[in-house]
């Protein structure tokens, strides 16, 4: 399986900074190189911010390739306009990119972002109240969170494709056009919206560059601007940047009043999937969850700092009414089912120790007995994120206790011994010969 | 064949900020035999509402998981007041919790018929001013060792 994140060997030292910060456990170093477990990786980035060598990066696609093919289309994300402070509307950052001579798809995307809220509203109003609440999907690392370490969850996910394919998917039906479209995406977990998405067979954007990589293209030819003459563009999609857009875009759009909570931050996250398996929200309609702090802002892809993006985005002017013809246009798009996702969406669960509870049974107890013989500080020096993770490691074959420093000295120090009782065991002859000198 | 899988962890009483953690251990443990997800959901609702019940009223005790291959047993036992009427208890929003736990979010009455909801048995023997055991099971239908 395919991951957001690419290792960059070369500059890898070996050192244990990032498999710390793995909320999964995700990470292995081995003979000296981070290694990716696949099936765990959740793609949130977190060992991206952890490590000091540069070694981890996003996995996105060479801009300057993709330049050097001839005109690009982009579909960008939110948080890709609230990166600079010239260009603070959408319709000022239309202007600067078309000076470059590349296209957006910002009114596709304004509808689909409309669209994706019109949906989820209506599958929360057409909800039975032990389902609900319902939990965005807008956030690919709390997806992956939840298919692998919250599967009881997978059935309260909305039924919403991302908006940003929703987008394309919208774009290539009115234009008819095949060409490629680039995903601007600020983080590792929406790059694997176009490289291994979840919840359809493909995606039909064929590549993907970070927004930090752009904006500072955009940045360095500082394109004059004026703002006369801008196109309108919509402004509810930008909300979606931030923690809590989406929910205020659903209400916007809802008939009935809705509950519902947003919460950013992986720790905040984990422990809200925690209180919604213990069924502790009740009354609740809505989850939102974004594993970056603040929102999409803090993702690791971006150029801006998240609290500037802030700032910029709480200044936005946000008509949250829809005119009568944007209803009207929603609810046709509605019907047609574009905003749906092709797949359900499926657990990706741990694998289990052995393939059967007998056989998991004796490994369980082998494991247990391995981890009480380790020093349980975690010190990282084998390779693993905690004791616990050698100890599953050792069961599953993937290492020996020795890989564990203290076990090795302990080791050593037990060899020293029998050399040293050994050597004092002189042959007899040896001892005479000796004398005799 | 007798094999099974047992846990066992110790609970405070009044202590909420680490409640949660035995059934959150025992959860995990079921991941790593490869309990369907559907089972170990049951069950950490039962070991979550069993350790919050002995952190809430018990003054502290033991919550054990065995686990054999045809089920699976989760025992709570404590020496803390007694249930003077199980019919009542079992009442859905019947709770003796104190304003001070309610107020932290706890104590709504749910405890109890929420384990018996979930388990294909329950058992309860009180008495009080002695203690409480609590043996709720979960039968593996299908037999989770034949899922592959």
């Amino acid at each position: 399986m395919e991951t957001g994140i690419k290792i960059i060997e070369g500059s890898c030292k070996g050192c244990v900074n990032c498999i710390k910060s793995c909320p999964t456990e995700a990470l292995r170093v081995v003979d000296g190189k981070v290694r990716i477990l696949s099936d765990l990786c959740i793609d949130c980035g977190e060992c991206l911010r952890s490590c000091r060598e540069k070694a981890l990066a996003l996995d996105e696609d060479d801009w300057d390739l993709i330049r050097s093919h001839g005109p690009a289309t982009l579909m960008a994300d939110p948080t890709f306009c609230a990166q600079f402070s010239h260009y603070w509307t959408p319709g000022l950052v239309r202007k600067a990119l078309a000076s470059l001579g590349i296209k957006d798809l910002f009114d596709e995307t304004a509808r689909a972002f409309d669209l994706a809220a019109f949906a989820t509203a209506r599958q929360i109003e057409e909800a039975s109240k032990e389902s609900l609440p319902l939990i965005s999907i807008y956030c690919p690392a709390v997806v992956r969170l939840i298919q692998v370490r919250f599967p009881e969850l997978l059935h309260r996910l909305v039924e919403t494709e991302t908006p940003l394919e929703t987008g394309t998917l919208l774009w290539r039906k009115e234009t008819g056009s095949d060409e490629g479209v680039i995903l601007v995406t600020p983080c590792s977990a929406k790059v694997m919206l176009v490289r291994g998405p979840v919840g359809r067979e493909k995606s039909t954007m064929g590549h993907v560059v970070s927004v930090k990589r752009l904006a500072r293209d955009l940045l360095a030819a500082g394109p004059k601007v004026d703002g006369a003459a801008l196109d309108p563009v919509g402004s509810r999609w930008l909300a979606w940047a931030l923690r809590g857009g989406e929910s205020r875009h659903i209400k916007a759009f809802s008939k009935k009043n809705i509950t519902t909570m947003a919460v950013s931050g992986l720790r905040n996250t984990i422990d809200l999937l925690q209180d919604l398996e213990l069924g502790r929200l009740k009354g609740v309609d809505f989850v939102e969850c974004r594993v970056c702090d603040l929102g999409c802002i803090g993702g690791i892809g971006n150029a801006e700092s998240r609290f500037l993006s802030e700032l910029r985005l709480s200044r936005q002017p946000i008509e949250w009414v829809a005119t009568e013809r944007e209803k009207a246009d929603l609810a046709d798009l509605y019907e047609t089912g574009i905003w749906k996702l092709e797949q359900p969406i499926q657990p990706r669960p741990r694998p289990s120790l052995a393939d059967t509870l007998d056989e998991a049974m004796k490994k369980l107890k082998t494991m247990q007995a391995v981890y009480a013989e380790l020093p349980h500080i975690d010190c990282g020096a084998c390779g693993r994120p905690s004791c616990r993770a050698l100890a599953e490691d050792v069961v599953r074959g993937e290492g020996e206790i020795t890989d564990c420093v203290f076990k090795l000295r302990e080791r050593i120090s037990v060899l020293g011994e029998e050399i040293t009782a050994l050597s004092g065991k002189l042959p007899h002859a040896f001892h005479e010969r000796k004398h005799a000198k | 064949m007798d094999s099974h899988y047992e846990v066992e962890f110790t609970v405070r009483g009044d202590d909420f900020l680490a409640a949660g953690e035995a059934s959150n251990q025992i959860k995990e443990t079921l991941i790593m035999l490869g309990v369907p997800s559907a089972i170990s959901r049951r069950a950490s609702v039962i070991t979550y509402e069993a350790e919050m019940n002995l952190v809430i009223h018990s003054g502290g005790g033991t919550l054990r998981a065995v686990i054999t291959p045809e089920k699976l047993t989760i025992q709570a036992t404590d020496r803390g007041p007694g249930i003077p009427d199980l019919h009542l208890a079992m009442r859905e929003g019947f709770s003796t919790a104190p304003d001070r736990v309610r107020e932290m979010g706890f104590g709504a009455g749910m405890g109890l018929p929420n384990i018996k909801r979930n388990s294909d048995n329950l058992e309860i023997e009180s008495e009080v001013g002695k203690g409480t055991t609590l043996t709720a099971t979960i039968l593996f239908h299908e037999g989770p060792g034949d899922r592959r």
